[in-house]
Parts: structure tokens; sequence; C-alpha cells
């Protein structure tokens, strides 16, 4: 189950600072949701866990996180990560390139994530694991957000301590919501997760759709 | 044949079913419905990947589970020998995984609890470690030097299961070179599943004080699972009892033996406690057996003039991991051969590769007669695209090559002998029907003004019954079937039979069938199925061979009870057998119709007053060897409209003019129709079990895989003409399986005919708006 997920966001902060965040995978491990760094290995390669919970599937993800490309000058960035569930209900890889432009006001990120499930999450089929995966992104930019106004604020949905998994029933109603009611409803569930956000997401597709407030 | 009363409600009369009382009451029973004291529950541990090395399974976790009595591995089941069991084709298939895993929702692992949710939970508990391996998914790939080689246990090192191939080759390529036409069509029947409303399992219960295992079980061949039983477990088979109680939906899907139904009978057998085990829903689609996918090309050869010269087909199998298809020993790809259909080729060539790939085992026959289905879908697809090629309208061709119903009994160039048929006259009925000529003018007009119409013919022909002795066997029994008939002194009567109905409703048509021989009532009539401690045995039912050959053995068991009735009746009327005549319900003398003897009053005599040199009682077995298989035909007309904006599809009209020789209860063969053309409908259009490039499943629920409720479904008009058949003993001819077989033809059809002057010329099933709409979106037909 192949999923290609794109997304562009925008940022007030500065380019640099933005940069210096996006290229410390503990730091961005930290936002994502249900996700925790537990070692690192050596400069470029990590140790993580995730958990994602969709209805009755729980898939506890165990890997490796490895960054195959740093381009400090063009602040880009390309990392694999690979996982097995920790009881054999599957595995899945990512590889994610993000790069981040300056703005006349604050930055933007791009970021491409190829995402390749194997097991029982996949066969939610690619239109709820592209749904899981917009509301995951939601919790990750709020968490992103928050992280890089004021560092030491608590992260809303995860800790790096306890990585607890993303929430169960939230995502799979918000996500199986979405995919019934396509449109509109999508967008009730990216605002509900994005409300306390003052710039809305800007998904890349389409372009002009901000999502609601 | 001599109509009854309605009183007695013989053959021809639409009798509401017997068995329906208890079924709109809720009060049917079901193997779900069975519960044992003490009984305990199975739940499956099942592979997330398609293809992985088992590299160690830990259950310490999920024994911890309050509840949980058990828990056991393929390792467990090699120490007793069973970690494999043969499959009906002559392969065998891992019961619990051992070494590696082939599919997604293999069976890995079987927890046993003292409830069912105790057994899932721990289930959850089990951590199986994997290494994963390379996948294969697409079957054309299955052959090739660098694909991954599945089963590693077999002696040959490939995935290639079977080659086949019937009839003249040469004769064949030579008719092609010298055609002045050639048509061809690359046509996939995909991957679908009958979804029965009822999933499968079974209760297992061993007593180990009589050493009897009695096990209801989902079974379409309780007979047939009673012996593969006996033969892989080494139980003396007068010990296994094997019960198939009210059965909701079969459709193929409850042939084979399941590895749940294993695992619950060695956890009985180890527990010495009934074991129940049910699939949910999505181990019902993922993991039990599919059908089709059937990778077909067909070639017509043909004169400008549209008569066929010649049919070349050549067809790649997915069989999945396992080749568990159920389907007669001697025929790896089923009847397929009966793809020259309703159509006089001169000669013909077919060859089928069956092939190994990390999807489900199976490839059984889903409410056709093992391949039928994919057979008719192709060669009226065929003769559409030549049709097409030719610029005829595609009724004209077909009726210009239909075989005469002159030409009957008429043997095809693949060594099929059709018993009879007349397909010109279902063909009119069917065009007069649907008023076709008005038709073809709407759709021109149409067509002006940029609007698309479709009209799609199917003039299908079935073979079904199976079957005759010489040819027929599944692991070496012949495919003949039962039937015993026991009248009580009272005139009424039981009778068994070696089928299982699954809804068909045999307990109303073969009560229907004793009517019509003994003149007894229907409603006093009970049928019985089922049970193999008290059924004659029997190859079951499927392939629509219940009527051809349980319903046969039925009527030749009647009759045999009528021959010892004329006896008793002859000496309680004090005259000789020859002076005697029958009319529905009692002997007469002849000439003076007052001297009479009910059946009712024979019978009684049977027990009270037995003629001298006459055993007492009145009762027969036959068991019934067809002749020959019985071939059904008809001829289906959809009309669709297609909206250019959205792609969307609507069937506005079907017409199904059936023909299955003499009917036993109109009213359930009409219901059996209006059942497989919804089926056809949803195979056309909406449903397939795919996977991605990685082996997960892609139609493992509902969700994915949809299933037509009255809001999709189209109104269907139905109508019959009646060629009897000429050897079976009351002419009937089996139809459950023709809707199925003949529809989705008549349905792709009429889709390809709405775009055809687009220059469409296949489309792939299942047609989704999302499919039309690209084609529309491709042609600039929409924005």
């Amino acid at each position: 189950m192949a999923v290609k997920i794109e997304k562009t966001f925008r940022v007030d902060q500065p380019t640099d600072k933005v940069w210096a965040f996006l290229s410390d995978p503990r730091k961005v491990g930290a936002c994502v949701p249900g996700a925790e760094i537990t070692e690192q290995v050596d400069e470029r390669t990590y140790k993580g866990a995730i958990k994602v919970k969709v209805g009755p599937s729980v898939t506890d993800y165990k890997g490796e996180v490895q960054i195959v490309r740093l381009d400090q000058a063009l602040h880009e960035i390309e990392i694999l990560g690979k996982g097995q569930d920790v009881r054999g209900k599957g595995s899945a890889s990512m590889k994610m390139t993000g790069k981040v432009h300056a703005l006349d006001s604050g930055s933007e990120v791009t970021s491409i994530s190829e995402l390749n499930v194997v097991g029982i999450l996949a066969q939610m089929g690619s239109r709820v694991i592209s749904e899981v995966s917009n509301v995951m992104f939601e919790q990750f930019l709020n968490n992103f957000r928050k992280q890089l106004q004021s560092p030491d604020a608590a992260i809303g949905e995860t800790s790096t301590a306890t990585a607890k998994p993303i929430s169960a029933v939230g995502v799979a109603f918000s996500a199986l919501k979405a995919t019934f009611t396509r449109h509109s409803s999508s967008e009730e569930a990216k605002a509900d997760l994005a409300k306390s956000d003052s710039a809305p997401p800007v998904p890349d597709k389409p372009k002009d759709d901000s999502g609601g407030k | 044949m001599q109509k009854t009363s309605a009183e007695i409600s013989g053959m021809g009369h639409s009798m509401k079913r017997k068995e329906d009382s208890r079924f709109i009451q809720g009060k049917g029973n079901y193997v779900d419905d069975v519960n044992l004291p003490g009984m305990v529950y199975g739940h499956m541990v099942r592979s997330p990947y398609a293809h992985a090395r088992l590299k160690s399974i830990n259950t310490d976790a999920a024994k911890k589970v309050p509840g949980v009595l058990a828990i056991i591995t393929g390792e467990d089941l090699a120490k007793a020998n069973l970690a494999w069991m043969p499959t009906l084709s002559n392969d065998k298939q891992m019961v619990l995984a051992t070494g590696k895993v082939l599919f997604q929702a293999q069976e890995v692992a079987f927890v046993v609890a003292e409830d069912r949710y105790a057994a899932a939970d721990a289930a959850e508990l089990v951590e199986v470690e994997y290494e994963e391996l390379p996948v294969l998914v697409d079957p054309h790939k299955a052959m090739d030097a660098d694909a991954p080689l599945l089963r590693e246990d077999r002696t040959e090192k490939n995935n290639h299961i079977f080659h086949w191939e019937v009839g003249d080759k040469a004769a064949t390529d030579k008719a092609f070179k010298e055609a002045a036409v050639v048509s061809k069509v690359n046509a996939l029947s995909p991957r679908c599943h009958p979804a029965p409303l009822e999933t499968c399992g079974c209760v297992a219960d061993f007593n180990k004080a009589t050493e009897k295992l009695t096990v209801w079980l989902t079974s379409q061949a309780p007979h047939v699972h009673r012996t593969v039983f006996a033969l892989v477990g080494g139980i003396p088979e007068q010990n296994i009892r094997i019960i198939s109680p009210d059965i909701g939906g079969g459709f193929g899907n409850k042939v084979p033996v399941y590895p749940g139904y294993v695992c619950a009978v060695v956890a009985s057998l180890t527990l010495g406690l009934p074991v129940k085990w049910i699939e949910t829903r999505s181990e019902n689609l993922q993991s039990t057996g599919f059908a089709r996918d059937y990778h077909m090309t067909a070639e017509i050869a043909a004169d400008k003039e549209g008569k066929v010269k010649a049919l070349r087909v050549k067809t790649l199998a997915d069989h999945g991991a396992f080749n568990a298809a159920a389907q007669p020993t001697k025929f790896p790809a089923g009847l397929f051969s009966i793809c020259t259909g309703s159509y006089e080729f001169p000669q013909s060539f077919c060859e089928v590769d069956g092939v190994y790939t990390n999807k489900a085992p199976g490839g059984i026959a889903y409410r056709c007669s093992f391949r039928v289905t994919e057979a008719a879908y192709l060669i009226e697809r065929a003769m559409d695209v030549l049709a097409d090629d030719l610029k005829m309208d595609p009724v004209e061709l077909r009726k210009k090559n239909f075989v005469p119903a002159a030409k009957f009994p008429y043997k095809s160039p693949l060594g099929w002998t059709y018993d009879s048929g007349d397909y010109h006259a279902a063909m009119k009925l069917a065009l007069d029907t649907i008023g076709y000529d008005a038709l073809l003018k709407e759709q021109a007009e149409k067509r002006k003004k940029g609007e698309l119409m479709g009209i799609g013919i199917s003039s299908f022909t079935e073979i079904v019954g199976a079957g005759p002795a010489h040819t027929f066997d599944i692991l070496g029994i012949k495919m003949f079937d039962s039937a015993e008939i026991r009248i009580h002194p009272t005139g009424k009567a039981i009778c068994r039979m070696g089928t299982k109905s699954q809804g068909q409703g045999h307990e109303t048509t073969y009560a229907q069938i004793v009517a019509q021989e003994l003149g007894i009532p229907a409603k006093d009539v009970q049928v019985e199925e089922g049970d193999t401690d008290t059924a004659p045995y029997g190859l079951g039912t499927y392939a629509s061979r219940s009527t051809p050959t349980s319903g046969a053995a039925t009527a030749m068991a009647a009759r045999k009870i009528k021959e010892k009735a004329r006896k008793i009746a002859a000496f309680l009327l004090e005259v000789s057998e020859q002076d005697l005549e029958w009319e529905p319900g009692k002997f007469f003398v002849k000439g003076a119709p007052s001297k009479a003897k009910t059946i009712q009053e024979i019978a009684f005599a049977a027990y009270t007053n037995i003629p001298p040199g006459l055993e007492a009682g009145l009762e027969a077995v036959d068991y019934y060897d067809p002749p020959n298989l019985t071939f059904p035909f008809g001829t289906y007309i959809a009309v669709v409209d297609i909206d250019k904006g959205t792609g969307e599809i609507k069937v506005r009209r079907f017409v199904a003019v059936d023909d299955c020789g003499n009917i036993i209860n109109p009213m359930i063969v009409e219901g059996q129709i209006h059942g497989g053309l919804t089926e056809g409908f949803a195979i056309a259009f909406m449903q397939e079990i795919g996977y991605d490039e990685s082996g997960n499943v892609q139609g493992g629920t509902f969700m994915d895989y949809l299933i037509p409720t009255a809001v999709e479904t189209p109104h269907w008009e139905t109508g019959k003409t009646t060629t009897p058949s000429p050897h079976h003993p009351f002419g009937a001819k089996g139809i459950g399986e023709s809707p199925n077989v003949g529809s989705p033809a008549a349905f792709v059809n009429a889709v390809v005919d709405a775009l055809s002057h687009l220059g469409v010329k296949h489309i792939d099933m299942p047609i989704t708006p999302w499919k039309v709409w690209n084609i529309l979106k491709e042609k600039g037909i929409t924005g």
C-alpha cells in the first residue's frame, strides 16, 4: 500500500530557526503523534517507535530513522524510516523529503512523503491511510508550530517520555467520516485538530483549499 | 407431464417455500446458533504479510490472558502430521503456517479460550516474528525467471500449477490462417468472492467416551467433508458425523475444507470440549475460497459474412498460494471448455495455465458450474468484439452462428454433447420483450444528441449437473447423487438426500417431485439434508447439480415405490397389476374409476395388510448417475444509460429469458434468477478482491467489497422458454447459476456498446463510474 502525501505549510518563524528544527530528527520526532526517538545510533541514524491505532487495530512500529541527505545550503533533508510492528502485524516505511523556503515574512515548508504500509493497517485501503495521515499531519503541524514558538512547551498529543498512541477513537472516526463524506467533513476534522493554531494549514492540493477555522 | 392438483402441488406449482416460515421468523438454526454445554471458542491469528519467512512465534503473553486454554501453532500440528491438508484439487494447503506464509490473512496460530472475547484478545497478543520476502502479485510474472519461488515444498521449483488443453490445435491454427477476419479480445474475469450472508464456521465436538466426533459445519458437501476428515485425521468414518444445519448461502464458498475447521477439530480432540469457530466477515473475504481471477484471451476466426470458423482461447489462471479450487479431478480448469458457447464453431482449441501467487487460495465456482461464468463471459464478449469489427448487429451475428435447434444433441468441438436447446426461440422472446428495434432507433437518436446509451446481449449456454461417473469425480468419488424416500403408514413421507440446500428451497422442490411422482401432497413430504448419519451418501450441492442428480434420484426412488404400491393396490383391489391405471394420488381399475386405492391407503396396507410374498414397508433409495450433463441456456438483454459528467451507469432495463427445461417450482426459479442477476450485476459493476503491489488485500471488508442493496439493484424482467432435457427423468436442467453465468457479459456488452462509437472495444470488470469517467475524459467527452 503505497501512499504519496504532499504537504505545504507556512510558519511565522525565520527560515534558519525552522531549518534548525526540521533537520533534527529528535525534535521532529517529538512532534509526530504517538512517536518517540529512543536512541541515537550514530550521527545520522536513530532508533524510534510509533504507535498508530485505527479503529480496532493498534500497530506498534519499532525501527530506524536515517538521514539520507542533509543539504544545509538548500535547506533540504531526506529521511528514510523503517519499522516493524512488535507483534508482527505488519511493517511500514517512509521516505520523506522536506524543504524550507524563505517567505517575505516567515517560512514555507514543503514535504513529500512516500509511505509504504504492509499488513493489517494497509487493508484499510489508501483512502483511510491518506485520511489517517492527514489527521496525523494536522496534529504534527500543531505540535511543530508550538514547539517552534516556545521550545519548552508541553506537546499536546504526544510526549517523548510516554509516546501514547494517537487518539484511537478520534482519529478513526474523523478519518472514516472524512472518507465517507469527503470534502466538507474532512475539512471539519482538520479544523477541529488545527483550531488552536494561528496560521491555517495549506494542503498541497487543492492549493486554494485552506481549511476551516 | 400431468399437472397435479393444487392440494398435491407437484411440479409446476408455485408452492410457497416450506422452509421460509422458520426463516422469516428468525427460527433458522445456523452453525453459530449451535451452543453446547462447556463449549469453548477458537480465534485465528493471521499473517499480515503476503510472503514472509516465519522466524518465531511467542505465545507467552497470549497464554496469560484469563480464560485461554490452548494455542495451537503450525509446529504443534506438524508433530501430529497435520500441518498440511489435501485440497480438493490434488494440491496441499497449510492448515497453520510452518516455515513461511504465502498470503495475507493466512492462518498462523489458533487460540482457544473460554469465550470469544478472550480468544480474540489473546490472538492480538501472539507475537510473530516475520522476515519479509519478495511478493508475487501479478500472475503474468509468475513464470518469469526472476519470480520469487512461492512453494518451496514442491518438487517442481517454479510457480506453475498445471497446463491443460483441449481441442484440435492444428486444425484451429489452420482455420485462423485461412480466415478472412480475426477478432481478438483480452478479457479479465477479476477475482471476486461469493460473500455469503453467513460466513464459514463450525462447532467440533469430540466425545471422549464414545470416541465420536460430531461437527456442525457450514458445508455444501457434508459427506465429502466427512470422508476428508476420515482420511486426513485418521478417525474411523463411522465415528464422524457432519451436520450441516441451515446454511446462509454458499455459492461455492462452502465447498472446500478450511484450516479453521481442522483447527477446531484438533482443539476438540485435544481438550475433549466442544470448540466453536466462526469467521468474521473480513476473514471470510480475505482467506476463504475466492472465485474467477481468469486472465483470458479469445480469438475468433470468421468469414466476411460473420460465419464463425474457429475459436482459440488462451488463459492464465491465478489460483493464489495453494491450488484449493473445488472442481472435478479431471478438470483443472473446470468446465471452461464450454467456451464455444451457443455457437457452431467447426474448430476450437483452448488452453489454460494455472499459476501460484501470494494471494488467498481457491478458485472456487461462485454460483457457477466450475469456470462456466468465465467461459460464458469470454465468448459473449468475443462475439460482440467480432460484431463490432464486422460492423454487424450483434444480434444478427449471434443468430447466424447459433447451433440450430434441429442439430441437438450437438457435439461441440471441445468434446461436450449438448443435450437440447432452442437458442433462436430464447433470443426472439428476449428481443420481443425488450423491443429491440425501437431501442436501436432510440440509441441512434441519442447518439446524435451526444447522449450515451448502450444495449448488451448475452446468449449463453451453461453446462451443469456434474456429473456422469465415467468422467466426473472429486477425490476419486464419483459424482452421482442420492435420495431415500420412506412412506409412513399414514401416507406421509420423509426424504433424505446427499445434497444440501443453502437457500435454494430443496425442502419444497424435492417434496414437489415426490408429490408429482406419488401424488402425496408436497406439504406431507418432509425433506431432510445435511446429516451424514442419516442421509444417503452424496457429493453435495453446487454446480446446479441438485435437480439434475438428487432431483433425478428422487424421481427414480419414487418410481420404485410406485411399482411396489401398484403390487399392493392390485392385492387390495383383487385385480392384476396390468388392470390398474394411475392418476396422481391413486391407482384405479381400468374402466371402473370408483374402484381405487389412494397412495395413503396403500401406504397403510404396506404396514398392516401386506400382500403375501412382499416385504413390509414402503421405501426406496436411489443413487443416480446422470448419463450426461444438462445444458441450460438463455438470452439476456441489458439497456444502460451513462452519465457523461460522472461516468455513472444506470441499468434502465434488463430482460432475462431462461430455459432450464421443465420447471419444478416457477416461483423458486424466478427467485433464483433475481438473486443470480443481482450477483452478476455486482460482479460487473462493483466487486473485486484486489491486491496492492505488496500483496495487501484491498477488498477485505464490505467498505471496499461492495454488496448491492435494493437501492442499486435494477428491476429485473424475466421470461422463459421450455426445452426439456431429453435424458433427465423429468426433463429438468438446473437454474440456480444461469443468471450469474449469463448476466456479466450482458452488462459489460451494454456499457461497451454505449461507448463503441468512441472507439472503445472492451472494458474490464468491475466497470465502476471512475473507470468510465476516465474513459470519457480520455475521449474528450467530459471535462
